[in-house]
């Protein structure tokens, strides 16, 4: 992955960034990512979307497939900054804005929601590999930096993970060990935020030195 | 780098270096035969005995030092000489057109193509909206003679070996000629749009921009890459940020400042024209190798700094980098206030500077609805005086109230967005008004972002009053269903949480952090809220009231008894 990584970079140096001829090496390239869950290259991309940009082409498979890789990569802002290089004719797309709205349920954290959206078009990310579990990863990373202690049934409704199925509870499981969280029961605890989250007081400090020129002493 | 194959696909060209200018290029004083000849040669020689004995002196005075690489005097001439005789004589109406300055200075072909460089500038402030298809064009080709001339060195001066020439110009001239080349191409983009947005209006412009050449994107970025490819300004910059020698790496062209500094301002040039065309990722990563922290000696240009703070700033809020767009305005902004000498408003660059100025309080006063943070005092103060009724509007409860007022900051502060294809749209399509696309797309971007955050000042100004409440009595102040204000506190939690950098180069790097001034966490059904407080100063009141008084006790001590 990395030294495809490099390869690609190489032939967009400069000027060559803009050349058309890069389309279809890149087109290949998504396809690539698409495969491997581990694999995403969000600068070969936005170069991608900015080649379709320049030369007024579209590409909607493509383009599906690269903003559906920069959901795995939330919280980074790199959805945006895709949709800030396609079009708006090409955003009414009907395949363009179900993946917006998946898109802006999990902006506004509205897990239970994305996951219900999600099953409506589970065609779209068929050919997305581990693609569930890169939003997971997100959900999971949310939830620490919020949570402290969480009951387990908000956790797996949060995760699509239902505790009523054999399956979904070794799935609970696996995302509570990956995160090193506690499981005791009812709650999972998530982690410890009483000493990072404490009120601030911000005091001006003086030093008698930076006023001793003032006084004259 | 320079090698010279064409890729010509749908009336965007990708061009290489040097094929590009020349193609499709009349040489001047071509198919002038017979007759009319004579007849404009008399008519000419009158035009040219109009011209003012002053502005005559002057232009030699200027041949001879831009001939003689004086640049103390060419700072000068350029910063107050034209301007002043452009106030004087030039009022109304454009300097006098080129083919009649020609013969007064000779036909020196390097001064013709700097003066038509400022003639068309000061064409462009004066009368701009209505220039027409051609004359934008001459203006273009006139700037791939002065690139080719910098970059080639061969513009019909005899040499015959490329290499870097001895031409020497001041800083401010030579950003103003990267400035005002991107303003330009905006400009006849723009201008572009508005001729096929109605085809039936102008056939013949139609016609003759369809068919244009001229102003094309692979152009302008191929002579910005070409210029910061051949000054090697990026390595310059890495080796002088880790504290070594850039003079090392520069190669023959970067060692001479006129290219140094050219690499410079084009790194710029890209960065904004990044931002126009929305691929705010890009126009970061342009300006990776510098770092901004470290005090710079390669831009004491001040319209520079402003410039390429707006824009990393406009970028870093695109990105959703609150906190880092946050500090690029109010670095900015301080240095606007520190150095108000130098805004005062004499000329249109002036003016575009104070109109930046009055954007980025405005863009500050978005970040900071949208993220909270204590700031600079004075420009705490400014932004109080310039834009609270806009705070306190973005801040409303009422949805579309905030909405619009989000809309209409936006639409002021934010720069003008380009289309970069030049492909001539299709009969079917033309009900788009090609203009405003590119804004509507970014407009709707950014509003979807706000409209994702919308509930959240609500939640902080309710968290702000407790030290912990619990889910249910926050679900009920809000009128929401439990299940739902779990999600806006996910919600919150995720969108104060951004990448911020945090040291050395490379504006894209950083860690995610939150350093909003009210944080809290969950545990279980109650909420813990930590909030910053910041106590009154009181060391500055002090200090002002000591010197007060030490001046009357001075002044009282001199009064006769």
């Amino acid at each position: 992955m990395e030294s495809k990584k490099k390869q690609i970079a190489k032939q967009l140096v400069g000027i060559e960034r803009y050349n058309p001829d890069n389309i279809e090496p890149l087109v290949s390239y998504v396809d690539f990512q698409a495969r491997e869950p581990a694999a995403y290259d969000v600068e070969a991309n936005l170069a991608l979307l900015k080649l379709l940009q320049f030369n007024g082409m579209s590409k909607p498979d493509t383009q599906r497939k690269i903003l559906l890789k920069s959901l795995t990569a939330l919280p980074a802002s790199d959805f945006t900054l895709c949709k800030c290089l396609i079009d708006e004719t090409t955003q009414h797309h009907t395949v363009v804005a179900r993946i917006l709205k998946l898109h802006d349920d999990l902006e506004t954290c509205n897990f239970i929601g994305f996951w219900l959206s999600l099953r409506d078009c589970a065609e779209l990310v068929a050919d997305i590999v581990g693609f569930e579990d890169s939003i997971r990863r997100f959900i999971c990373r949310v939830i620490s930096i919020t949570y402290q202690t969480i009951d387990k049934v908000t956790l797996s409704e949060l995760l699509n993970t239902p505790v009523d199925t054999a399956q979904g509870v070794a799935n609970l499981g696996y995302w509570i060990d990956r995160y090193r969280w506690t499981d005791s029961d009812r709650h999972v605890l998530v982690s410890n935020h009483d000493d990072s989250i404490k009120t601030k007081n911000i005091v001006e400090k003086i030093s008698f030195e930076s006023v001793m020129g003032l006084m004259k002493l | 780098m320079y090698h010279s194959e064409d890729f010509v696909e749908d009336g965007l060209s990708y061009h290489a270096y040097d094929s590009v200018y020349l193609k499709g290029r009349q040489p001047p004083g071509a198919g002038m035969e017979g007759n009319a000849n004579y007849e404009n040669e008399i008519a000419r020689q009158h035009l040219a005995s109009m011209i003012p004995k002053e502005v005559i002196e002057f232009l030699l005075y200027f041949q001879k030092a831009i001939n003689e690489n004086n640049v103390p005097e060419l700072q000068i001439i350029y910063e107050s000489g034209f301007d002043k005789l452009s106030e004087e004589f030039f009022r109304q109406e454009s300097w006098p057109e080129p083919d009649l300055v020609a013969p007064i200075v000779e036909n020196d072909k390097i001064f013709l193509i700097l003066y038509k460089e400022l003639y068309y500038r000061y064409l462009y402030s004066k009368v701009g909206k209505s220039m027409i298809g051609q004359q934008r064009e001459e203006s273009y080709y006139n700037y791939c003679d002065i690139f080719n001339y910098i970059l080639a060195g061969d513009y019909e001066t005899g040499s015959a070996s490329p290499g870097p020439v001895s031409l020497q110009l001041p800083n401010q001239w030579l950003w103003d000629i990267i400035d005002e080349f991107i303003y330009q191409y905006q400009a006849f983009n723009q201008y572009r749009c508005r001729v096929f947005n109605q085809p039936g209006k102008n056939e013949a412009e139609f016609a003759y921009l369809s068919e244009s050449p001229a102003w094309n994107v692979m152009s302008v970025l191929n002579v910005l890459h070409s210029l910061i490819d051949v000054s090697n300004i990026n390595r310059q910059l890495e080796i002088y940020n880790s504290g070594g020698d850039p003079e090392s790496v520069a190669g023959d062209y970067g060692l001479i400042p006129l290219y140094k500094n050219l690499g410079y301002f084009s790194l710029i040039g890209l960065l904004r024209l990044q931002c126009l065309f929305g691929d705010y990722y890009q126009a970061i990563k342009v300006l990776d190798s510098v770092d901004f922290n470290k005090k710079s000696t390669y831009s004491r240009v001040a319209a520079c700094q402003v410039t390429t703070y707006y824009y990393v700033g406009f970028a870093y809020m695109m990105m959703r980098r609150y906190q880092d767009a946050i500090r690029s305005f109010c670095n900015i902004l301080l240095f606007i206030q520190r150095h108000k000498h130098m805004f005062q408003a004499r000329n249109y660059q002036q003016d575009m500077m104070l109109k930046m100025n009055d954007q980025m309080y405005n863009l500050l006063a978005i970040c900071l609805v949208l993220h909270p943070m204590p700031i600079d005092e004075s420009v705490d103060s400014q932004l109080q005086e310039k834009c609270s009724d806009k705070i306190r509007k973005m801040q409303s409860r009422d949805f579309n109230e905030a909405s619009v007022e989000f809309e209409h900051s936006f639409a002021f502060a934010c720069p003008k967005f380009l289309r970069p294809s030049c492909a001539v749209p299709e009969p079917g399509t033309r009900g788009i008004d090609l203009n405003r696309e590119p804004y509507n797309l970014q407009l709707k971007v950014f509003q979807e972002e706000v409209n994702q955050q919308y509930i959240l000042p609500t939640i902080r100004s309710y968290l702000k009053l407790y030290t912990s409440m619990s889910m249910g009595k926050l679900a009920d102040f809000l009128n929401v269903s439990e299940d739902d204000l779990k999600s806006h506190l996910l919600c919150y939690k995720h969108k104060i949480n951004n990448r911020v950098w945090l040291k050395g180069a490379g504006g894209l790097s950083g860690e995610f952090q939150s350093n909003s001034e009210l944080d809290f966490f969950i545990d279980n059904d109650m909420i813990h809220i930590a909030d910053t407080k910041v106590s009154r100063r009181y060391g500055d009141y002090f200090i002002h009231q000591i010197n007060k008084f030490t001046e009357l006790h001075n002044t009282l001590k001199q009064l006769p008894k």
